[in-house]
């Protein structure tokens, strides 16, 4: 079989380019000595140095790891109790509706969650802010929490619940000694899921937050309609960072995880 | 193992038993998994519950347990209704057919993890701890985590895990189904060295009736959510109750007679494979003309070529098949009108000079006293 064909190479280059240029181009370009996002000028990182002197960047930064840290936190306990549920109940009448309805949020325009939820907080008169903008973050992130821990606890053995119960445990002591701790991996990345996605999230961010409450991917939009500069370069590669190191964590843990689970099932 | 043969209490109407399975029923949805069973187990018992996979064995142990839930009647341990208490507050333990080692915790934890519910003092836990390694043999392994024992150690990890707690009765779930046969044979008698030293309770559900014949102060066997038989070993080998115990105990001829009343000897039966007379020494109530059963287990049956001097209990065939195995071999003899029956000879001498031999013409008889009538 020939694996590296000239066209197989030649797809996978095109379709590569196509993916990563823009975002290589714009982290090169945060490391322009020139004022100019179009012109190279030589080396220099002086744009990161000018970010740390830009209030209103760090305090949108500021508010965006509050949010995403609270909303995830929140979003991994709701979608982990989820998750378990789908799994522990079996059948239960309703179950279909009921896991349709916590996948919907994975498939539905992002514009709509923003919308509704925008316009749940007007009827209720809840002022908004940084509060509506976590409550918004944990609906739509806990969706991906709860597949996470279904897909795990689809492979956990009941009987270790039961051999912990019938060894005069607690229902709630065996969930924290037994099953948290072995689903533990899915539940971390979980969160690195949801945190990731809370980073990056401009539209539902857009609708349902108020002064004060403005988030990075908020900033970086507002500033580029001002004119593109490289200090924007700077803070999108700095959010590109982030966003990798999450979502390739989330993914090492759960490569791990699986290989762990192949290991118990062939002892 | 004096012992054991005199061990019966369930002849002896003074004792009380242990536990008491009353008019138990339980239900999933429509399904009836157990249809009104009652029985009475007694302390020290070594109880099989025997049957095929859908009879129920599992349901009424996870009824035990406290994991299912009963929809009727109720049972009793120790005189004290349990129906109503949640599985982590019985005096039962479990030991699962996964064994469910917990992976996270090492052996000793494993087996400490009852124990500490209980609140116990450190240094009592530790020394449990290194009483039950010991029972099992598994010192050395104490600090390994569950994915580094093999199923024979994991096993035993499970077992020390379920006594660690010293529970007044001990459930296993097919506790020996995932080793192999050598192990598993071994295993056997390791447990009923523990069941005896420990003097606990043991109820077993178990789909291998070799297994169950081995360990047990008495089977109960099940099918369809109920108890057909429940006796010791031997008497269910000897006197299975209906056709379908004989059939699932062991290997059995069943044949087919038509009752013909009683003399001295004892039952009369016309029998449909040789169209003459059979007799056994069992008596049964019927009325002339009755269709029964009558089954010979295969090592019962006598072979050889010569014509036997008497008329009664003979079969004439050829032999169609022969399965040499060593201490024995079985013949399957095809009789005139093409059924087929099973007959163990024991080869006792080492000369082929007795040799039966395939299309050989032979005859089967058999002791009126060896064959079991059964009316259905």
């Amino acid at each position: 079989m020939k694996r590296f064909g000239t066209f197989n190479i030649f797809s996978l280059i095109v379709g590569f380019s196509f993916l990563y240029i823009p975002i290589i181009l714009l982290i090169l370009f945060s490391f322009n000595e020139s004022r100019l996002v179009t012109v190279w000028g030589g080396f220099s990182t002086k744009w990161y140095a000018e970010l740390m002197q830009n209030q209103g960047i760090k305090d949108a930064a500021w508010v965006t790891i509050k949010v995403a840290f609270v909303s995830s936190t929140m979003a991994t306990i709701l979608g982990t109790i989820a998750g378990l549920v789908m799994t522990r109940f079996g059948n239960f009448k309703g179950r279909t509706l009921f896991s349709g309805m916590i996948y919907a949020p994975m498939v539905m325009p992002e514009v709509i969650i923003g919308l509704s939820t925008l316009l749940m907080f007007v009827a209720l008169a809840i002022d908004r802010g940084i509060f509506t903008v976590t409550l918004a973050h944990i609906t739509f992130s806990m969706c991906y929490v709860a597949v996470v821990v279904q897909s795990r606890m689809s492979s956990y053995d009941d009987s270790l619940t039961e051999a912990a119960l019938d060894l005069g445990c607690t229902p709630f002591r065996t969930f924290m000694l037994i099953t948290l701790p072995i689903i533990l991996p899915a539940v971390v990345s979980g969160w690195l899921l949801s945190f990731t996605l809370s980073l990056d999230d401009l539209v539902i961010a857009s609708f349902t937050s108020g002064p004060g409450s403005t988030t990075l991917p908020m900033k970086i939009y507002s500033m580029v309609r001002l004119g593109v500069t490289p200090e924007i370069n700077a803070v999108s590669t700095i959010l590109v960072g982030v966003v990798t190191l999450g979502v390739v964590t989330a993914s090492l843990i759960g490569r791990r995880q699986k290989q762990q689970i192949l290991k118990t099932q062939h002892t | 193992m004096s012992e054991n043969i005199q061990f019966s209490p369930w002849l002896d109407s003074s004792q009380k038993p242990y536990i008491q399975i009353q008019n138990v029923t339980k239900k999933f949805g429509e399904f009836t998994a157990i249809d009104n069973l009652t029985l009475d187990i007694y302390k020290n018992e070594f109880f099989s519950l025997l049957g095929p996979s859908g009879c129920g064995k599992t349901t009424l142990l996870r009824m035990l347990a406290g994991f299912e839930k009963i929809t009727q009647g109720k049972i009793l341990l120790d005189g004290e209704d349990i129906s109503e208490i949640p599985p982590h507050l019985r005096p039962i333990n479990m030991m699962f057919q996964s064994y469910a080692l917990f992976p996270h915790m090492t052996v000793e934890k494993n087996i400490a993890f009852g124990l500490k519910q209980d609140n116990l003092p450190t240094n009592e836990i530790n020394q449990r701890v290194e009483e039950m390694l010991e029972l099992v043999e598994l010192t050395d392994f104490a600090n390994r985590k569950p994915n580094q024992l093999s199923g024979g150690q994991s096993q035993r990890v499970a077992l020390a895990r379920s006594l660690a707690k010293r529970p007044k009765l001990l459930l296993l779930d097919e506790p020996l189904g995932a080793l192999d046969k050598r192990l598993r044979e071994q295993t056997q008698f390791e447990l009923m060295d523990i069941q005896e030293k420990l003097e606990v309770t043991f109820v077993i559900v178990t789909h291998d009736q070799e297994e169950a014949m081995t360990v047990s102060s008495r089977i109960g066997v099940m099918d369809s959510g109920n108890l057909v038989q429940v006796a010791t070993p031997a008497e269910i080998y000897e006197a299975p109750i209906n056709k379908d115990v004989a059939d699932f105990i062991g290997d059995v001829n069943i044949l087919k007679g038509i009752y013909k009343g009683q003399n001295e000897v004892g039952t009369q039966l016309l029998s449909e494979d040789s169209n003459s007379i059979v007799f056994a020494t069992q008596e049964v109530g019927a009325s002339i003309e009755d269709e029964m059963w009558f089954a010979i287990r295969p090592e019962k049956l006598e072979i050889s070529k010569t014509i036997p001097s008497h008329n009664h209990n003979i079969l004439k065939g050829k032999i169609e098949d022969i399965a040499y195995g060593g201490s024995f071999s079985t013949y399957h003899v095809k009789l005139d009108n093409g059924r087929i029956l099973k007959a163990i000879r024991a080869n006792r001498e080492r000369t082929k000079e007795h040799h039966l031999t395939w299309n050989d013409e032979v005859y089967l008889q058999w002791a009126p006293h060896s064959a079991v009538v059964l009316l259905s």
